[in-house]
């Protein structure tokens, strides 16, 4: 990355810093209800789900990739690990349970798209509908519900006042960031986006890591069905739904690029907790909900327009 | 780094200047009024507009502060639990609650129980087991009997048909307890009649596009069928496009649920033969009604039903 890319690059997370700051400044101003230490908790908890799905959507779309299937797998692997909860298997098994069938689905996404040449677009809307179908075939339809206390305290539990699904979601996103910023994985993932054919030709597998990238996204979906599972005690079929908007846009609002190679997880981040103070300000101060969904539309568009903006001058 | 502004500001500015023109700003000198939110599945169903109506009103008459909130979509669980933890923190006193899922919505309840914020079930019932072994306290109850209504919709097919019918039925969201109880109470009307069979029953997500697609293929797979019960009006007018795409109209007798102003206008038309009317309007008042008894510390009624009617061509015209 050249000096003046790397600058931009930090301007720009600064800038969406700064965005969720001045967020925070003016819904303080406006609702005498958002400052306060349990809602600031109440928008972290609402947060962590859309955060950890964002987390793996985000190494997907810096190989220069998308995934549509996450909200599909979402719902997958959440009435398996129900099931699975309810076999009755011990908690940490049916959990295993639950990563593996989306560590599957991922898996598929990432043959399909290096093997059998599908672009991740068509692979990952495919996948979008067997999971979900498959997840509705599995239930007929129904949700699967009631869960006894020990896996229910992922989302009730608090440790050092921090709510357990908060801490799921911070150990994610250290883990995540150490695997990207560290790890040749991580750089291999950077170049792929940012050039596949010469990543190859400079010896790296590029198939098989950009499989890796696939699987990786499947078990964050996979691990935001547990916190959503325990969070509701119950897992439906039809849960998720458009959730691979949400966490598009927290990835896009966060400063990484569609086109690939370039990104971070501070950024995603920050973009996931943009959109959750929206939504909890804008409910706080009881605005309907159909203004709500304009609100986070002029955002994803402000994000990625100031973007282009930003990245013009160093062309 | 001077061109990094802020992304989200501009737009977030622009979207709470919107919601400031929406909402009137509270007058300081007057003396607090009480505040009730009214939670509802989703605002893009006629029924849950005309509820969020007769609770406006009961607000306004009573001199409640109403927030009414929604989630966009109708089966979205998790956001309609976010949409009551925030409430919570907003402070409101009691809250009136459409649950969008019977057991999802039970640990959102927890939590408004927790913060000693009193809960007024509306149309939808909370799982009873699932109520139970969480241990949580429902202060009220404010619906329709969705049994009765289906039954009488049973009813009413075996009386116009003489008994002998091809039925479809067009089913809600698996695990909504209003749809399964409606289901049931027609599965329990036609069983006395022989001569009525349900030939095929799939669900259309409540919604009036899969009304449409799901008994346009129903109607393939059973060109026999002459009579639909559909679990709401929305999925039963999807459905009369799909009789009349197919050249059937008239020759199919649809029956819906919730009578609201477009069925009752295809009731009038005669592309729907009847609807079961529930009254959402009275069900907001109620609501609200207890809510603030709740607040003044009084015990509402635990249950209150509210009635059910037949609307058919000949007692449609009063609409």
């Amino acid at each position: 990355m050249s000096s003046a890319a790397w600058l931009a690059n930090k301007g720009r997370q600064v800038g969406t810093l700064l965005g969720l700051l001045l967020l925070g400044a003016l819904l303080s101003i406006l609702s005498p209800h958002f400052l306060t230490v349990s809602n600031l908790l109440n928008v972290l908890e609402q947060t962590a789900i859309n955060a950890v799905i964002a987390a793996g959507m985000t190494f997907v779309i810096i190989s220069g990739g998308i995934d549509l299937s996450v909200g599909s797998i979402v719902a997958f692997s959440g009435v398996l690990l129900a099931s699975a909860l309810q076999a009755p298997l011990a908690a940490p098994l049916a959990i295993a349970v639950g990563l593996a069938a989306g560590a599957a689905c991922g898996l598929v996404n990432g043959l399909l798209i290096t093997r059998g040449r599908l672009p991740p677009f068509i692979a990952t809307l495919g996948m979008m509908s067997v999971a979900r179908g498959a997840a509705l075939v599995f239930t007929e339809g129904r949700p699967v519900s009631g869960f006894e206390a020990g896996f229910r305290s992922l989302a009730t539990g608090r440790v050092l006042g921090l709510p357990a699904p908060v801490l799921a979601a911070a150990l994610v996103y250290v883990l995540a960031h150490l695997l990207l910023s560290r790890t040749r994985f991580g750089r291999y993932v950077y170049a792929i986006g940012g050039n596949e054919e010469a990543t190859r030709l400079s010896g790296v597998e590029v198939r098989f890591h950009k499989t890796m990238v696939y699987v990786l996204c499947g078990i964050t979906s996979a691990l935001a069905a547990v916190l959503l599972t325990a969070r509701l005690n119950s897992a439906q079929p039809i849960a998720g739904i458009m959730y691979e908007l949400d966490a598009i846009a927290a990835t896009v609002i966060g400063g990484t690029s569609l086109l690939g190679g370039s990104g971070s997880l501070g950024g995603t981040l920050v973009g996931a907790l943009i959109m959750g103070v929206l939504r909890n300000g804008l409910n706080l101060l009881g605005v309907s909900s159909f203004l709500q969904q304009i609100v986070i539309g002029l955002v994803i568009i402000v994000a990625v327009l100031v973007d282009s903006m930003l990245k013009r001058p160093g062309r | 780094m001077k061109i990094a502004r802020p992304a989200s500001f501009v737009a977030a500015l622009a979207g709470l200047a919107l919601a400031g023109c929406s909402r009137p700003a509270p007058d300081p000198s007057a003396p607090a009024k009480p505040r009730v939110a009214l939670v509802l599945k989703t605002l893009n169903n006629p029924f849950f507009i005309d509820m969020q109506k007769g609770a406006q009103e009961a607000a306004t008459r009573l001199g409640v502060d109403l927030v009414v909130q929604a989630a966009e979509r109708e089966v979205d669980v998790d956001k309609q639990m976010q949409i009551i933890e925030n409430l919570i923190q907003t402070g409101v006193q009691a809250l009136c609650i459409t649950p969008s899922g019977s057991k999802e919505v039970v640990p959102a309840i927890a939590k408004a129980n927790a913060a000693r914020i009193p809960v007024v079930i509306v149309d939808t019932r909370v799982d009873v087991a699932a109520a139970t072994e969480a241990g949580i306290r429902l202060d009220g109850f404010v619906g329709s009997d969705n049994y009765e209504g289906g039954k009488v919709a049973g009813e009413y097919l075996i009386q116009v048909t003489g008994g002998k019918a091809r039925v479809g039925l067009l089913e809600g969201i698996p695990g909504h307890e209003t749809g399964d109880s409606r289901l049931e109470g027609f599965h329990d009307a036609v069983k006395n009649a022989p001569g009525v069979k349900v030939v095929a029953s799939q669900t259309a997500n409540w919604e009036r596009d899969q009304g449409f697609t799901v008994f346009q293929n129903m109607l393939q797979a059973h060109p026999e069928i002459d009579a639909l019960f559909a679990c709401s009006d929305m999925m039963a007018l999807g459905a009369v496009e799909a009789i009349a795409a197919a050249g059937k109209t008239g020759k199919i007798r649809v029956i819906g649920f919730d009578a609201v102003d477009d069925a009752r206008k295809a009731i009038a038309a005669g592309t729907i033969l009847a609807s079961v009317a529930q009254f959402p309007s009275e069900m907001g008042r109620l609501a609200v009604e207890d809510a603030v008894k709740l607040i003044r510390g009084e015990k509402p009624e635990p249950e209150q039903k509210v009635r059910i009617e037949l609307v058919t061509k000949a007692t449609v015209s009063g609409n």
